[in-house]
Formats: structure tokens, sequence, C-alpha cells
């Protein structure tokens, strides 16, 4: 829905128009469920495809459902709290149902299970976070022969309920995340020789039942992440682990000189107590993912002979400017590296001048560089995402010598041809010096924040062709600055919060005149509060959203610019004590009280 | 207009829908079956038969057709589809791929 324009290709297809038309409203529902003939013979994925736009718009009772039991193969219903035993019941009668998933439908209990009991059909199955299962709801389960696929994680299950499972023999993927899986119970799980995928984050599994594993000759994915685990043994199939937040003695036994041979290895926060030996039993060539954010490593000369790498995340760990000499000698393949939080300098980037010809996105967020290492990050021709927010940067070098001299240093960045994403929040850059970014071709994303900004920079940015997104936060911009702005043809964000000398007259103006870019800032809030207002208050009802769709490009639709971006601002809901308070809970807990409404992607970030 | 640019398209009842060969390449299938080596026949008639596609959703798709080389010329003008129509329809532009 948020994805609106643009996609005329999309608007134009015929599938898709009859999409629209068949869940217009509950009436046009009426109409066409009698269909049953038609019904029973329709294709899969157009099934599928209807019947998650009607779920999007909230038109599907349970009754309906029963429409569609001779041609859903694939249910995704996560995130639906008005899922309960009643709409299970009709699922159970599917007659082809080969995947369903109903995480986080939190009145999903024990007893709803029942009614999928036995289906042969069924072979995924994803019940994360439904709180209310236990041990009872896996006996349910049990009698679903053909289960390939099982997610129970975070959900009221003990070790006993885990145990059972040893019964569906044909699991490949368990995800037992986040329940009390015992030593116990685990070693009752050795039976289920096609295991591949195993998740057991927060488990209370421990070194002792670590052999249990090496029963799974098919494993490749495996977390451990927050369990006490310290020691593996060599598994053969293994390519995925990760171990974050563990006390980190051996990954793989070292017998027999078998090395692991790992692609990917998260262990952010990870202890190592002797990471040099950890890292000689893996398989350096082969590991092309490394998380190690976190850690409180100092040194790094293990990194050599990972010529495969493609990830690094080094974030927030004690790395400094004289090892990134050994990412540099490993930076053949390297397309993202986070190196922020850390006292890396321009000194350190240097040493990956020329040596990164595949890097894609670079984070150096909250570090120490400065305008130097712009001219070396020039020399890295594929990058796209490039983060300097909270640098020492500046916008201009000194040519050495000549003092009065200045040069604007962001000038270096337009020898990269395909930077889209470009953050320089919290940096000194004055508006001057940001007058080469208006050179770049490919941005769509470019975010400021500073109180050095003003109206001449806004203005600047209006040639980008391909700018999505424009934060200029904090900045000292005026009513006739933003009355002026010409925007960028293709701007559907204007970040504006913190613009303190805006007005609310100012920002509603802008609202009339572009009634396609949303605006953000703290006035934008209150002219749209009262729409929003009416727009909850009718939350079952099938408002004709599909006409709002379509872009009107008349002032008068302009006050339900916020509606129509159909996106709620969680934080008109709330006072500003309780949305202090909210700011520390973690986001899980604040979005279940009203699944209708979506964040937009940046307020969630 | 030339024969030479039109298609006949019949629907499963045998009505017969002459339209211009530019409105029937809106669908990759009938592009497809006009152009590809194998099918002969349609190749040398100009003429595809539907037997699965019924008159009354053969002539929506006709409609549609020419509602989307207008849409793609920059008429950007609604295209109504009748509840009832929309299954079937579906199904028909799936098979289509239009």
């Amino acid at each position: 829905m948020a994805k609106r324009g643009g996609m005329k290709a999309e608007k134009r297809n015929l599938v898709h128009l009859c999409i629209e038309a068949a869940s217009e409203s509950t009436e046009t529902v009426e109409i066409w469920r009698r269909q049953r003939r038609t019904l029973e013979k329709m294709p899969p994925e157009l099934a599928e495809a209807l019947l998650r736009r009607l779920l999007r718009r909230r038109l599907v009772s349970p009754s309906l459902l029963e429409v569609f039991q001779h041609c859903i193969e694939e249910i995704d219903l996560k995130h639906e709290n008005c899922v309960d035993a009643e709409w299970m019941a009709y699922l159970g009668a599917f007659r082809c149902l080969r995947s369903l998933n109903i995480a986080d439908c939190r009145a999903i209990n024990n007893s709803a299970l029942w009614a999928i009991t036995g289906m042969d059909t069924l072979k995924e199955l994803d019940l994360s976070r439904c709180v209310k299962v236990t041990d009872v709801g896996i006996k349910h389960l049990l009698s679903i022969p053909n289960l390939e696929k099982l997610s129970v994680s975070e959900t009221g299950v003990t070790g006993d309920g885990v145990s059972w499972l040893s019964s569906l023999k044909k699991l490949s993927k368990l995800d037992l995340g986040g329940i009390p899986v015992t030593d116990m119970a685990l070693r009752s799980l050795q039976v289920l020789t096609k295991l591949e995928y195993l998740d057991l984050w927060g488990s209370k599994i421990s070194n002792k039942v670590a052999a249990v594993l090496k029963k799974f000759p098919n494993l490749s994915f495996l977390n451990l992440a927050w369990t006490d685990v310290t020691t593996l043994p060599t598994l053969p199939s293994l390519t995925y682990l990760n171990m974050s937040n563990c006390t980190i003695n051996s990954i793989s036994g070292g017998d027999c000189g078998v090395k692991a041979p790992l692609k990917q290895l998260r262990v952010p926060g990870a202890t190592f107590i002797d990471v040099h030996e950890v890292f000689s039993y893996i398989e350096a060539s082969q590991l092309s993912f490394l998380d190690l954010s976190n850690s409180s490593l100092h040194n790094f000369q293990f990194l050599a002979h990972m010529d495969s790498l493609t990830h690094l995340n080094v974030s927030f760990s004690k790395i400094k400017d004289e090892s990134i000499e050994l990412i540099a000698h490993v930076g053949a393949n390297l397309r993202n590296l986070n190196l922020s939080n850390t006292k890396v300098s321009s000194l350190g980037i240097g040493s990956l001048a020329g040596m990164v010809p595949n890097l894609e996105i670079l984070s150096l967020s909250h570090t120490l560089v400065d305008d130097v290492a712009l001219s070396y990050i020039s020399t890295m021709p594929a990058l796209r995402v490039l983060d300097l927010s909270n640098t020492n940067i500046k916008g201009f070098t000194y040519q050495i010598g000549h003092e009065q001299d200045e040069a604007f240093s962001l000038t270096a960045l337009q020898s990269l041809n395909h930077l889209e994403r470009l953050d320089l929040e919290g940096t000194h850059v004055k508006d001057e010096a940001l007058q080469p970014l208006s050179g770049l071709q490919q941005l769509n994303t470019l975010s400021l924040k500073s109180d050095f900004i003003t109206d001449m920079s806004l203005h600047a940015f209006s040639s980008l062709p391909k700018l999505r997104y424009l934060g200029i936060r904090g900045a000292v911009l005026t009513n006739a600055g933003l009355y002026l702005f010409n925007p960028p043809p293709m701007l559907e964000t204007l970040d504006l919060r913190g613009c303190w000398l805006l007005t609310e007259d100012t920002i509603s103006l802008f609202h009339e005149n572009h009634p396609r870019i949303k605006v953000r800032h703290e006035f934008a809030q209150i002219c749209s509060i009262s729409e929003n207002k009416c727009d909850r208050s009718s939350p079952q009802q099938g408002t004709p959203r599909t006409s709002q769709l379509k872009p009107k490009g008349k002032a008068s639709s302009a006050p339900s610019v916020f509606r129509k971006e159909g996106f709620v601002d969680e934080r008109l809901k709330y006072r500003r004590e309780e949305l202090l308070e909210l700011r520390s809970a973690p986001l899980s807990l604040v979005s279940p009280h009203d699944c209708g409404v979506v964040l937009p992607k940046t307020l969630i970030e | 207009m030339k024969k030479e640019e039109t298609v006949k398209l019949i629907s499963a009842e045998g009505f017969e829908f002459v339209i211009s060969m530019e409105a029937a390449m809106v669908s990759q299938t009938i592009r497809n079956m006009l152009t590809s080596p194998g099918s002969f026949a349609e190749r040398e008639h100009g003429e595809v038969t539907f037997p699965e596609i019924s008159t009354t959703i053969l002539e929506k798709i006709c409609q549609y057709f020419y509602w989307s080389l207008q849409f793609a010329k920059g008429k950007e003008t609604e295209f109504h589809i009748e509840p009832e129509l929309t299954l079937e329809l579906m199904m028909a532009a799936n098979y289509l791929h239009t």
C-alpha cells in the first residue's frame, strides 16, 4: 500500500486489477463467494494472492475461509490477532494446506490446535510466540505425520513437550528458540536424523549435551545464542553458527585435523577463551559472514586468510587502525563492512583504499574519521550505502601548506557512481560544503542533522533526480525557505524534525502544495491528529481505500495526506510522558494493540 | 485495417472477436502463440481458440487490451470490473499473462 505510484506496470496488470476489484468491499465478496466451482479450480498462487489481499483489507471472516478450502496451499496469518479456534476449525478442513503460519496470533491456544490434528498435507507450521500454546498443544501436533518444519519459539512449551517431538521423524527444521529446552529433552531428539536447522537460543542446554549435536548428520544451521554452551564438537555439515553472547572455548573439536566448514559465524557479544585457537579450527577460506560486534577482542590476526569474506561486522569492538590492514588484505570480496562505534580513524580507512573493489555498504558511524577519509572512500567504486553520521567530518580540507586554500572534501564522493544512501547526521558540515552532494545522481536517501544547515542546502537538493528521502533535522530552515523549496521529483519523505523556526502554517501549506510528500515535523503531527482520529474510529468498515490510492493531485485532497500514506504515527496516541516510557520498551510490546497500524520503516529503526 | 494486422480470438462457445494485433500482443501468451515457431496454425491464420474462456470473459479481456494500450500512452482511466466477473477474469488473465 505504501508503495503507490511508480508501480505503473503493476497497476495495469489484469490479475492485479481483478484482485483489487474482488476485495473492494464486503458486498463484492458476497457476490463472488457463491461461485464455488470457479474457486475450486483456481490455481493456488492466485487464490493465495486474493486471500492475502482480503486479509489486508480485513474482509476475511472465518466462514469465508471455507470457499478457499480446495485451493490454498500456503497461508500466512502472522500477527493476525483475530485468528482463534474458529479460524482454526476452518483451516483444519483445507484439503491441500502445506504451510500454515500463525506466528504471533495471540488468541491461539492448545485447544485451537486440535483442529489441525492429523492433517497429512501439512509440512510447515509456525507457532512462534503463540504464548498460550503449551506442552498439551504439542500433543495435538504429534498426529501431523508429514511435518517437516516446525517453529514453537517463545511459546509456553517446556522440555517435556520438546522431547515428545521426537516422534515427528520427518522434521528437518526445528525452531525451539526462547523455550527452556533441557539437556534431557535435546537428548531425546537425537532420533531426528533429518534435522538440518536447529534453533536453541536461550535454552538451558549445557556442554554435556553438545555431543548429541553430532547425531544430526545433516545439521547445517545451529543457533546457540545466550546458552551456556562453550565447546562444540566438529559438525561436518554445519555452515551457519550463531553463538552470540556465549563464552566460547572451542567451536570445533579439532579432532583429526578436520576444520569446521562454516560459512556464517555470528558471535556478537561473545567472550573468547582463546580467540586464535578457536579460529584455528575453522576453515578460514570458507567463511563469508562474520559478526564480531560487541566483542572485547583486541587482536584480529585471525582475519588473515579469510579470503571469501563478504560481510564483516566489528562494530562496538576494540578494533584499531592497525588491524584495518588485516581487513584490507582479505578485502577483495568484501561487500558489507561495519566499523561503527570503534576507535577507527582516517588513517585506518587509508589502508582500505583501493583494496575493497566490491564494497557496497560501509558504516563508519561514531568513529574518529574526518575529511581525509573521504578521499580514501572515493576509491571504493561499488559503494551504495555510506554512513558517516556522528564523525568528525567537516566538509572541507586544507591543502597542506596553504591554510587559506579550502577544498570541499565531499566533492570526492562524486566519483561514487552507485551511491544511493548517505548519512551525515551529527557532523559539522555547513551549507557550502554540502553543495557537491547535488551532483550525486543515484542518491535516494540523504540524512542530515546539524544546526549549521540553512535554507541554502534545502534548495541545493532540489535537483537530485532519484531522491526519495531527505532528512534535514535540527536545521535553521525558515518558513520562507520551505515555501520556496521545489522538492525533487521522486521525493516521498521530508524529515524536518527539530527545525524549530518552522511554523505550523508553513508545514500545513507545504502539505497542501505537495500532497504526495510525507512531512515529518513536530507540527506535522498536530495537523493530522484530527484526521487520524476519524480514520481509527471506523477500522472495521471497508473504507474505499482503492479510491484513495489513486493520486488525485488536487489541492482539495491535501488534508488526507497522512491517511493516504497508509500509516498512522504511533506517537499520536500517547501523551508525552507515556511516549517517553514507551521509548525504552521494546517495540513488540507496543504494536500488537492494533494490528492494522503499520509503522513507517524509518520509525521502527 | 488490413487482415494481417488483426487477430481472431475465439471463445469457448465459438464467438469470434477480431481485434488489432497490437492489442492482442498485450497478452504475453498470445504474443508467444503468434510468434513462436511451434504454433503454426495460429501464425498462419491469425486465429487463437480458447476452449477454457467464456464469451463474457473474452469480451472483457479484449476491452482490457485496448484499455491497457491507452493506459500505457498516458490516458489513466479506471478499468471497471464487475464483481461477478472477478474470479473468472482473474484466472483467464493469469493464463494469458496479462
